[in-house]
């Protein structure tokens, strides 16, 4: 008995003193306005006490992160090389040795409670946030729409075809928290101010529940980006493209490139999907067999139905990429698809002679 | 039973809203150390661990995902298919990792009994023994999973 009440006092007295804590640091505390010191070239003064991820968001610049600054994703890594308080338990977990000796963190985990003097890409500047209009939201199978966005007032994103950008979702029903969710550009890059993405419903998602069941045309949401290093490179190489589900997003903005950069190099996309009734932009894939002079669309079922009277490929979208090419020495691919679909695909490419450096994807 | 400030602080991340919209409790009012301990009573009783579980359910999700979306025979009588979206969630216990949104389901043909579970799923039976509360969308009653699985652990 007298274990039970001794446990129960030092318990009672451990909630009490970081309840005590809590409260001193978020009314007593006050650590003033600290100056974020950005690659020896931007000084921002910021008020202390946040973290570094939300404080340099708040100052309209954009760490990429998918967790909502839990700790836990270990996108939002940024090299800290003074101030920031020591390392903590949290984020040895993401950080490699050699990132351990570049002074890298996890700004989530960093708190700005004094001056710091931090290093990021440069390519970071170019993400902002816009304020976008929703004007159509169109069905293109049962669990997958697009939805066309507008960015307000003359405002424009510079973007390359195979970026992403982070939509977020307000509080909403049971939502308490806005939250981030990314996807990747469908549209082309030379339409700055108008961005089209393509939702696949997850779920119980927070966002594709928000985007499918809450979203009407002509309200407002609010984006960042454009993120990522998904894009075509510049060279004469012959391109394959491979995808499944709402990964054609990306590889149709690459097209739209194509087409209107004149960029007439040799193009395979093979599209995934079950049945016919997952099967979307047929037309527009039919409409670039036009427009661009070497370009092919190897639409694939793997399970069609027989109502689907289907004439096309059949098999894994891996077993027809395997079929049709023959050699890969002197080509790039450009994936976009679930991660088992995207490893599989790596590994025929592999065989067909595909150097690693040539193979560029976007997992889910 | 009374439980950590950890289990406390997990619990309000399983509340809807906060990493997934319906969250992880359904409509069980226990707190997260009573559901705890009480799948855990349950796992011990079908003389199985959660980690053999845990092996098990991703063993099988394993094998569903080389069909990309497509339903897969496993062992010649579980019907597999894998559903992948884009994005990874967070596990509510704050332990280190993105898990990625992956939904099994599994019908065993021998008895018609189906279940499903995601790829968080499997870690937080293994990490934490954490089935879900009961009403969860997701959540694994422990008799279930062994039943449709057929999980038999050599003594």
């Amino acid at each position: 008995m007298q274990i039970l009440i001794t446990v129960a006092v030092i318990s009672t007295i451990t909630v009490l003193l970081a309840a005590i804590l809590t409260i001193a640091e978020r009314y007593i505390l006050n650590y003033g306005t600290c100056v974020i010191d950005i690659n020896d070239d931007k000084k921002l003064e910021v008020k202390g006490g946040g973290s570094l991820l939300s404080t340099l968001n708040e100052q309209g610049i954009f760490i990429p992160s998918a967790c909502g600054g839990r700790g836990s994703c270990g996108l939002c890594k940024v090299a800290v090389l003074s101030g920031g308080g020591p390392l903590l338990p949290t984020e040895k977990p993401y950080l490699a040795a050699e990132e351990l000796d570049k002074n890298i963190r996890l700004s989530c985990q960093v708190k700005v409670r004094e001056n710091i003097k931090i290093q990021i890409p440069k390519a970071l500047f170019a993400i902002k946030s816009y304020n976008v209009t929703v004007q159509k939201i169109e069905d293109l199978t049962h669990d997958i729409k697009t939805l066309y966005l507008k960015l307000a007032d003359e405002q424009i994103m510079d973007f390359k075809a195979g970026q992403y950008i982070q939509i977020k979702t307000p509080r909403y029903a049971k939502v308490k928290e806005e939250v981030y969710r990314a996807y990747s550009i469908a549209s082309t890059p030379s339409h700055k101010d108008e961005i089209q993405v393509i939702i696949r419903k997850v779920p119980q998602g927070i966002c594709t529940t928000y985007v499918f069941d809450y979203l009407k045309q002509g309200d407002t949401i609010t984006l960042n980006g454009p993120y990522g290093d998904f894009y075509l490179r510049d060279t004469q190489k012959e391109v394959i493209c491979i995808a499944g589900g709402s990964g054609l997003a990306p590889i149709k903005s690459i097209l739209h490139q194509m087409a209107e950069q004149g960029i007439h190099r040799k193009t395979t996309f093979f599209f995934g999907c079950v049945s016919k009734q997952d099967l979307y932009y047929q037309a527009e894939m039919q409409h670039f067999e036009k427009t661009l002079p070497d370009f092919q669309f190897v639409p694939a079922l793997s399970a069609p139905k027989p109502e689907d009277n289907w004439q096309g490929e059949t098999g894994l979208i891996t077993e027809v990429a395997d079929r049709y090419i023959k050699d890969g020495a002197n080509t790039e691919a450009y994936l976009c698809g679930s991660p088992g679909m995207v490893d599989a695909c790596v590994s025929v490419l592999e065989t067909k002679g595909m150097p690693k450096e040539s193979i560029f994807y976007d997992k889910f | 039973m009374k439980q950590s400030p950890y289990l406390a602080k997990a619990q309000l991340e399983m509340q809807p809203g906060s990493i997934s919209n319906i969250g992880f409790l359904g409509d069980d009012k226990r707190n997260l150390q009573d559901i705890l301990n009480e799948d855990a009573k349950t796992v011990a009783h079908l003389g199985v661990t959660h980690a053999q579980v845990a092996d098990v359910m991703e063993k099988v999700m394993h094998e569903g995902k080389k069909a990309f979306g497509n339903p897969v025979l496993y062992k010649d009588f579980l019907q597999v298919t894998v559903e992948s979206s884009r994005g990874k969630m967070p596990c509510p216990f704050g332990h280190p990792g993105m898990y990625p949104k992956e939904v099994v389901c599994v019908t065993n043909q021998k008895t018609n009994e189906s279940m499903c579970w995601t790829a968080l799923s499997i870690h937080m039976i293994r990490q934490h023994g954490f089935y879900q509360g009961k009403g969860s969308s997701f959540r694994i009653e422990p008799e279930k999973v062994v039943r449709v699985l057929e999980i038999v652990i050599d003594k």
